[in-house]
């Protein structure tokens, strides 16, 4: 399966996938309604890589990298689909006891909230012991040395004195270095990282990013981000996928989405970064609401907001348009027969930039 | 933490004096035939007065709170004048104590041995049959009158188990019914307050951290959401231990069982002043300390509680 699995399309080196996620359906039961939150989801994530997952609240950006570690809502379940990892299919995955295996060991989370992510009553040195007893196998006065290790190593000061002390003696930066190092701690190959600047301020931000990027170096991290921060995107991806309604409607190198994004999404996103904005001009907003994922999508899942929506966007679900062996976007626009549809000014000026590249 | 016990016991202690103060206040305010017993029809305006100046009832009223201070320093209750006549008070409570401290108790324990278990199980078969079995009987414990279960336990379980009616101190049996009754109403709120204390935790975002490191259902449980939902039942404990003093008043004279429950009630109805005062003293501290040490029992285990000194957060 794996051998399959491995053919390489990117037409360069071959690179090992770690995980593969194929056909992935991901349902929700709320208030005796069905909604399906992951609509056919194929991904591939590259051994190494650090990939963002974009997309604004609600695309199911959450939902999709929560199922690798079967850390789903109760009322939620994979329907349908595929998650290989290591040679077994997650997907598959029935009991608490097969998921012990991948939790923390294999994969490890990052949360957003680093205020209530730590129990208040415990100490934080055992709090990240108890992930080192776990997955390291140490005890007693060895584990508590590699705790103070960690701590140094995700930035925190005076380690020895920090080891006893209890969450709310840390402020939110502090804590999510905290929350970082019990992820580390488990000595994880994937680190998905759940929006971990969200709650934090601004200065703080930066420092945490380049935290998780010296950590990926050091310990041969794969990362996964997910964000609806572009910012964060383009500080600390290699490769960036787009979500929309419960599906990847692009996917390519990060200055592939930044400079020559293809799907009318990926542009109405760009264009409402204040950056790309012209000034005195009011930014950029999306019109319109997600759609209802109670119902069926027909079509393009983003046309109703498509202002420049073709008529069978409104019909068929797009395939995927290979733009280079990197890059691909779900969008009719792709479609040889399509008309020219022009972009927006943000675009068009960000293409003109990637051209000079 | 030192500093913090100081600072609450003193707070206890003025809490404590604000209460005697007015307690003293209001007993003279009472009509004063209370502190004649029997036979005051019979007596005429001279004997009254002259009772009434011995007892130290006519001496200025900032003289008499001295007093009354310096004989609860000395741990002298003063004497009951109506109920058991010219007896002291502190013997009157050594006598009953004791029977309502053991129902109390091992009631008590009862319905923490029983209560929180049940509790626990409710949380972790959330909406499931148990969960379902255990609400209902507390709804029913609490809309059903007390006095309706606890005469249908009396009338028909002895009847069934040949268990006999009344209490007897020979007759161990006899104890058995009226700890379970005094039981089922504390089992109940145990349980609903373990309940739903554990499914606080269980949606903190902690537990999910927990379990994205790897932790085993049982072991999150264990070592994070049972002891954090242990601490705030834990300020509870000691001033419930407390009030066992107390006594049941329905329970110990349903089974006449010779304890403190209706003391008060007959204490106020007999117009038994200094007895009232004893009494309103005796619970009003038992409350207050019993608070005091709930609230040193919850900064033992909740770090978070430092009154004291501003916790540094960096």
């Amino acid at each position: 399966m794996l051998q399959i699995l491995e053919i390489t399309f990117r037409g360069e080196a071959m690179e090992k996938f770690i995980l593969s996620a194929r056909d992935l359906v991901i349902k929700f039961r709320l208030r005796g309604k069905v909604l399906t939150a992951i609509r056919g989801v194929s991904l591939d994530i590259y051994e190494g890589e650090s990939l963002a997952i974009v997309g604004e609240s609600g695309s199911g950006k959450s939902v999709f990298t929560k199922s690798f570690m079967g850390l789903l809502d109760k009322n939620g379940w994979i329907d349908s689909g595929s998650i290989i990892y290591g040679g077994m299919d997650l997907a598959k995955f029935k009991e608490e006891r097969d998921w012990l295996k991948i939790r923390g060991k294999e994969i490890a989370m990052v949360f957003q909230e680093p205020m209530t992510a730590l129990n208040p009553l415990k100490t934080i040195g055992k709090q990240v012991k108890e992930a080192v007893e776990l997955h390291q196998g140490l005890r007693g006065k060895e584990a508590k040395e590699e705790v103070i290790k960690i701590l140094d190593d995700v930035g925190i000061r005076d380690p020895e004195r920090r080891y006893n002390q209890y969450p709310h003696e840390f402020s939110g930066g502090m804590r999510q270095r905290v929350v970082i190092a019990i992820a580390i701690a488990c000595r994880p190959k994937i680190l998905i990282c759940d929006e971990p600047t969200t709650a934090l301020d601004v200065t703080i931000q930066a420092q945490i990013l380049n935290l998780l990027k010296d950590l990926k170096e050091k310990y041969k991290l794969t990362t996964i981000y997910i964000t609806h921060d572009l910012g964060v995107v383009a500080n600390v991806a290699d490769r960036v996928a787009v979500m929309y309604a419960g599906d990847i409607i692009e996917i390519g190198k990060t200055e592939e989405i930044f400079y020559n994004g293809q799907h009318p999404y990926t542009w109405a996103l760009l264009s409402s970064l204040p950056q790309l904005g012209k000034k005195g001009e009011p930014l950029y907003t999306i019109q319109g609401t997600p759609p209802n994922l109670f119902q069926e999508i027909k079509g393009d899942a983003f046309a109703p907001r498509n202002p420049k929506a073709l008529e069978i966007d409104f019909i068929h679900s797009p395939p995927y348009f290979q733009v280079s062996p990197t890059h691909k976007a779900k969008t009719w626009l792709l479609d040889p027969r399509a008309p020219h549809v022009e972009p927006p000014e943000a675009i068009k000026k960000m293409r003109k930039r990637w051209k000079e590249i | 933490m030192f500093n913090y016990i100081i600072k609450r016991f003193f707070q206890s202690l003025i809490t404590l004096m604000v209460v005697i103060t007015i307690v003293f206040a209001l007993l003279r305010l009472m009509p004063e035939e209370g502190y004649f017993g029997e036979g005051y029809e019979k007596l005429d305006e001279q004997q009254r007065e002259a009772i009434l100046t011995q007892m130290g009832l006519r001496d200025p009223l900032h003289k008499q709170l001295l007093d009354f201070y310096k004989q609860l320093l000395r741990g002298d209750l003063g004497k009951s004048i109506i109920y058991r006549p010219k007896v002291d008070i502190s013997i009157i409570l050594n006598d009953k104590i004791p029977y309502s401290l053991r129902f109390g108790l091992s009631a008590m324990a009862l319905s923490l041995l029983i209560g929180l278990p049940l509790g626990i199980l409710m949380a972790l078969n959330h909406r499931g049959f148990w969960d379902k079995l255990g609400t209902a009987y507390i709804v029913f414990i609490n809309a059903v009158p007390a006095a309706i279960y606890y005469l249908f336990i009396q009338v028909y379980v002895t009847g069934i188990f040949k268990i006999p009616m009344l209490y007897s101190e020979s007759n161990p049996l006899s104890w058995i019914l009226p700890t379970i009754s005094m039981s089922l109403g504390s089992t109940a709120s145990y349980a609903m307050w373990m309940r739903r204390y554990m499914l606080d935790e269980m949606n903190k975002d902690y537990v999910k951290l927990a379990k994205a490191k790897g932790l085993s259902g049982p072991r999150i449980m264990l070592s994070h959401v049972l002891r954090n939902a242990f601490v705030p039942m834990v300020q509870y404990l000691p001033s419930a231990i407390l009030y066992t003093i107390a006594g049941s008043i329905y329970i110990e004279s349903l089974y006449s069982i010779p304890g403190m429950g209706g003391l008060l009630v007959t204490a106020i109805q007999r117009q038994d002043n200094t007895l009232v005062q004893a009494l309103v003293l005796i619970y009003s501290s038992i409350g207050i300390f019993g608070l005091f040490l709930g609230d040193i029992l919850m900064a033992l285990l909740d770090p978070r509680i430092k009154l004291s000194k501003k916790a540094g957060a960096r």
